[in-house]
Order: C-alpha cells, then sequence, then structure tokens
C-alpha cells in the first residue's frame, strides 16, 4: 500500500518537526534556564488585562527585575469564566487568581473552598455613555440598554445602588453581559446605551472620541472594590509562606504604583507591553486622568464593606446571602496598610 | 489563453475586486475602527518583525496536526469496525450521534477542568471536531461498499483479517480520504474556538488577544486572514491525496 506508507511517513516526519518548532518557539525547549534554580515550579496566578488587576503584573515584575526569578507564573485570561473554571478545576496549577467580589463569595456559596485574602485595587469603574446621547445623570438611562461584564461583576451592584438612589429599580433598565473588551464596540456603534466595566476599555472609549464618562465609581461609591485577590483553601493550608509571600507582594507594589506619578506611567509601560499586550498610552491615560481613577493603596479586606456588597447583592437576587465575611475572607494574610513598604525599586531608563 | 494561465489569473481577478470594495466599503463608511486591507498588511507586517507571525502559525499548526491526526488514528479503525460489526453499530452509533452535534466551544469548560489551560486542552477540542466526521464516514464506507467485492472474495477464500485488509479496508478508502478531507477542514475550523482557551500562542489567540487590547480589528482581521491561507494550503495538499491509484478508481471521471 503505497499511499499508506506515503502517508505514514510524511505525517510522522510533519509531526516530529511541529512539535520540535513548537517547542522551540513557544514552549522554550531548548532555551537556558537563566536565573532561580532550574526547573524550579512556581505556582500560577490568574488576571484579567485590566487595571482591577494591575498588582498582579507589578508584583511579579518587580520581583523578578529585584530578585531575578519569578515569584509566581503570572497567568493571563481573556474572559471570567475560563479563568474561573480553571481555578475550579486545576487550584493546583492555579491556586490564585484575581477574581470578582460577588463572583468570589457565590463560589463559597456553592461550596468552592475560596477564600479573600486581599483586594485587588479600589475604584477604576466608571459608566459610560455614547458623547452624542442625551444620558447626562442616572435618571436619564431609564429604559436605556446597559452592558455590565456579568452577572457576578460589581459593576451590576454599583449600576443597581445608583438606580436604587435615583429612585428607580434594576427593571427600569436592560441589562444585558458581555465580555468588557467588546464593549467599547458595542457603545460606538450605539447597539447598548451605556457601558460599565472595569478599566481601560472606559477609558478607552473617551481616548477614542466617542465615549463620555456618565460617573466614576470613585465619586458614586468611594473605596468601590471590583476585583479580590481569592486563593484556593488547600493552598492556604499547603503552602501558607507563599501565599504571604504572594500577598506582601501585592500590598507592597501597591503602595509602588500610588507612590508617584513617575512609578504609575513606568506600570503603564512594562505592563502593557510585557503583560497585557495593549497599547501602553491606553494604561497611562487611565492611570493619570484623573490620578485617582484607580488606586492601589488600602487593600485590606474590611467586613462592612463585603457586607454591603452581600446585602446589595442579596438585594439584586445575585447572591444567597448564605456566605458571611468570615466564610469567604481570611484576613490573616492582608498586613495593615500603614505598615506596608513600597519596594525600593525604579525601573532602568 | 490556456487554462493554466487562466487557473492563476481569475482568482486574483476575485482577489483584487475583492480587496477593493472592501477598501471602498471602509472608506465610505467613514468607520475608524474596521481596518482596510492596507491597516490588516501593516499589522502583519507588526507580527512579522515582533516575530509573533511564525510563532502562532506554528503553534496552531501543532495543535490541529494533533488533535488531527489522534482523531484519525482514533476514528478510522473505529468506523470501519462500526460498519462492519452490526452489534457494535447498534450498541454505539446512537451514542456517536448525540456526541456528533455538540459544538467544542461548548466543550470548552470541560476542557479547562480535564486539562486545565496547557496545549492537551485545544489538541482535545480539535480531536472532539474531527474525530465524529471521520467515525462516520469510514463506518458509511464499508456499509455502502459493493456486495460483488465481498462476494468475490468470499468465493476466493478470503476471510478474517485477510479480507478486511485485501478487500474491506481498500474499497472504503476513497470515501474514508473524503471523510479526513472534511475532518481536516473542521479541525482548522475550530482552532479559533480552542484557542480561547487561555493558550498564549496561536492564530485563533491572536485574534481574542487583539480583542484584549483597545482598538487592533487590524490584528483581529490580520488573523482571520492567515488561518483563511493556511486553510488554503492545507486544502490543496489533501487534495494531493486524490493523486494516488488507491484512492482515484474511487472517484468519477469528471
Amino acid at each position: 500500500m503505497k499511499l499508506i506508507r506515503t502517508l505514514a511517513i510524511v505525517l510522522t516526519v510533519w509531526l516530529l518537526g511541529i512539535t520540535a518548532l513548537h517547542g522551540g518557539l513557544n514552549l522554550r525547549w531548548f532555551a537556558k534556564r537563566t536565573g532561580g534554580s532550574a526547573g524550579e515550579k512556581t505556582f500560577g496566578v490568574g488576571f484579567l488585562p485590566v487595571t482591577c488587576h494591575l498588582t498582579c503584573p507589578v508584583t511579579h515584575y518587580i520581583n523578578k527585575e529585584m530578585e531575578g526569578r519569578d515569584m509566581f507564573q503570572p497567568m493571563r485570561f481573556s474572559g471570567w469564566p475560563e479563568l474561573k473554571e480553571m481555578f475550579i478545576g486545576r487550584p493546583k496549577d492555579m491556586p490564585a487568581a484575581f477574581i470578582l467580589a460577588p463572583m468570589a463569595i457565590a463560589l463559597r456559596e456553592q461550596g468552592v473552598k475560596i477564600k479573600i485574602v486581599h483586594l485587588g485595587h479600589r475604584d477604576g469603574s466608571a459608566v459610560m455613555v455614547h458623547k452624542d446621547s442625551g444620558i447626562f445623570q442616572t435618571g436619564d438611562l431609564r429604559g436605556k440598554t446597559v452592558a455590565v461584564p456579568g452577572r457576578y461583576a460589581n459593576q451590576r451592584l454599583i449600576i443597581y445602588r445608583e438606580l436604587k438612589k435615583a429612585g428607580m429599580t434594576i427593571d427600569d433598565v436592560k441589562i444585558v453581559e458581555m465580555p468588557p473588551p467588546d464593549m467599547p464596540a458595542a457603545l460606538l456603534s450605539r447597539s447598548v446605551d451605556a457601558i460599565t466595566s472595569g478599566e481601560p476599555f472606559m477609558g478607552q472609549t473617551e481616548l477614542d472620541g466617542y465615549g463620555r464618562t456618565l460617573w466614576q465609581a470613585k465619586d458614586v461609591w468611594p473605596g468601590f472594590i471590583s476585583c479580590v485577590l481569592a486563593v484556593h483553601e488547600d493552598a492556604i493550608r499547603d503552602h501558607r509562606p507563599e501565599i504571604q509571600r504572594l500577598v506582601n507582594g501585592i500590598a507592597a507594589s501597591g503602595k509602588w504604583i500610588d507612590e508617584s506619578m513617575a512609578h504609575r506611567m513606568d506600570a503603564a509601560q512594562f505592563v502593557a507591553t510585557n503583560y497585557y499586550n495593549q497599547n501602553p498610552r491606553l494604561l497611562s491615560f487611565v492611570l493619570s486622568k484623573p490620578p485617582d481613577r484607580v488606586t492601589y493603596s488600602r487593600l485590606k479586606p474590611l467586613r462592612p464593606e463585603f457586607e454591603e456588597i452581600e446585602r446589595l447583592a442579596k438585594e439584586a437576587g445575585i447572591l444567597q446571602g448564605t456566605a458571611h465575611f468570615e466564610d469567604y475572607v481570611d484576613d490573616t494574610f492582608a498586613p495593615d496598610p500603614t505598615t506596608v513598604n513600597a519596594p525600593k525599586f525604579e525601573v532602568k531608563k | 489563453m490556456n487554462r493554466r494561465v487562466l487557473h492563476i489569473l481569475l482568482p486574483l481577478i476575485t482577489g483584487v475586486l475583492f480587496l477593493t470594495v472592501w477598501h471602498v466599503a471602509v472608506k465610505m463608511s467613514g468607520s475608524d475602527i474596521f481596518p482596510t486591507p492596507r491597516h490588516v498588511l501593516d499589522g502583519l507586517g507588526e507580527l512579522v518583525r515582533q516575530g509573533l507571525l511564525l510563532k502562532y502559525v506554528v503553534a496552531s499548526l501543532f495543535r490541529v496536526s494533533w488533535g488531527f491526526i489522534a482523531a484519525v488514528l482514533v476514528g478510522v479503525p473505529l468506523g470501519l469496525a462500526l460498519g462492519w460489526f452490526r452489534p457494535a453499530y447498534a450498541a454505539l452509533n446512537p451514542f456517536i450521534q448525540i456526541l456528533r452535534p455538540i459544538s467544542p466551544i461548548a466543550w470548552i469548560p470541560v476542557a479547562i477542568l480535564w486539562f486545565g489551560v496547557k496545549d492537551t486542552a485545544p489538541v482535545f477540542l480539535i480531536f472532539l471536531a474531527s474525530v465524529f466526521p471521520i467515525t462516520v464516514s469510514s463506518m458509511a464506507a464499508v456499509q455502502n461498499m459493493q456486495q460483488v467485492y465481498l462476494r468475490a472474495a468470499q468465493n476466493f477464500g478470503l476471510g478474517g483479517l485477510e479480507l478486511f485488509r485485501r478487500v474491506i479496508f481498500p474499497a472504503a478508502l476513497p470515501q474514508i480520504i473524503t471523510g479526513i478531507r472534511i475532518a481536516l477542514g473542521v479541525a482548522w475550523l475550530v482552532v479559533v474556538a480552542a484557542e480561547m482557551i487561555a493558550v498564549n500562542s496561536g492564530l485563533g489567540y491572536l485574534i481574542i488577544d487583539a480583542r484584549n487590547a483597545g482598538k487592533r480589528y487590524d490584528l483581529v482581521v490580520a488573523g482571520m486572514v492567515m488561518i483563511g491561507l493556511i486553510g488554503l494550503v492545507l486544502d490543496v495538499l489533501v487534495r494531493r491525496l486524490e493523486k494516488f491509484d488507491e484512492v482515484r478508481w474511487g472517484y468519477g471521471q469528471r
């Protein structure tokens, strides 16, 4: 059988060739290991390319620059479902992740062994409308379509909270769920009337000239928390020192980002290039205009704030209300924010 | 004009027309979000300069190769067996028909839970997408085989494995190859969906990553263009299989 023999040979050669190429180009099989002990396995930390998760790459970068090795493996995802599935399904590979606060609480209610150990950021969300639209205050949203990142997004709760203040309910607007990266295009084509998610996707509409801020999270819900650092309980039990190092790193790099505008611009540059694969101009914009659009100090989880999220989410029908602060938070790792010092680190120019 | 020149010239004219319409349509709509062919070309150039294009093409081809070849190795024997043994067919066919219409996208959560976000997960999804067309076409090939081959073989006293190797398999081969060709198209088609899992290379990843990168729809379209062009090359390669005698006898004369 000439055909079968030819096929078998060609395909074997092809498979070996493409595997070697893939291994060399993408998996770095043949690269010499530099720094650190060879083959040292670090754990993964999941994140999305949004400013709410900025401390994840910043911690990784600063640590790598200062100590010459990986503290952890930053694992970038494109959407919430994949990140959540990896966290639930493979906690050994990825025991920690930046995740939406209500989603973490919901997972706890559903029996996932998840603990919030630290916050990721404060503020850094907004509601954007099209610049030509007639929406100038919350009341104008009546009957309009608002895109939110997901059922368990805190951005949904902030809408709920603002509507309530304006004497309306969630039924007065039409809520649609949409991945944040798709939101700018949806607003531009005016297939939705308003969008809300974490930065930089809100700032992007402003930068590109068709979005207008209805309100910033910091102005209507000061200290707004969208994402938190969550860790699997097995890792807390088995790898306490590593988790402590991670939390210290996140807290310290948060301080570092907030220390000066120069640090913010440096972070925008190295995170956009090495981790987010976005235009650095976009991150520079949302990290500076205004400077308190998103902040990274005061990241210890506090009971009253989570109780408010819990209460709102229960009212909005997102949470059952069966899990409470002590169930889903382990605040023993988080240092007192006043004692945290920024690392002595400057980007080499 | 002879046929050869025409075969090159006609697709070229279609291509130029298509690109012109694309360019004019973008200009007329006044959109600065959707890229013109020129933007896409610049985007591709940027990827080449960063050395990413080769990496991504290799990554996608790697995943499709393993997923697809695994599907052939499982699908062809399984299909032949199901086509030959009636009870096996009765037992498994409904199950296969239930699994067959489920989109690989629906399998993404399962793939992440089982395999994490390493290369195994997309390979698994591509395997799933291509194994069913191969199984079903191999099965049908055996079932639709002309009885006269079988009777002749039995008259010559062939049986068992020998019958399978000398008669059934060669008789079914042309139809199996057709199934494999369709399956390769499907395997390549699902590469974007398969790479929606958080792998960090590949043409599908390029598209998803570009959506995260703000206004980089030139890269989204660049990814689409590359997938299309490689799909064309794959189809041309598989068509070469038809040149083999073992396959050619099974096709009509046109």
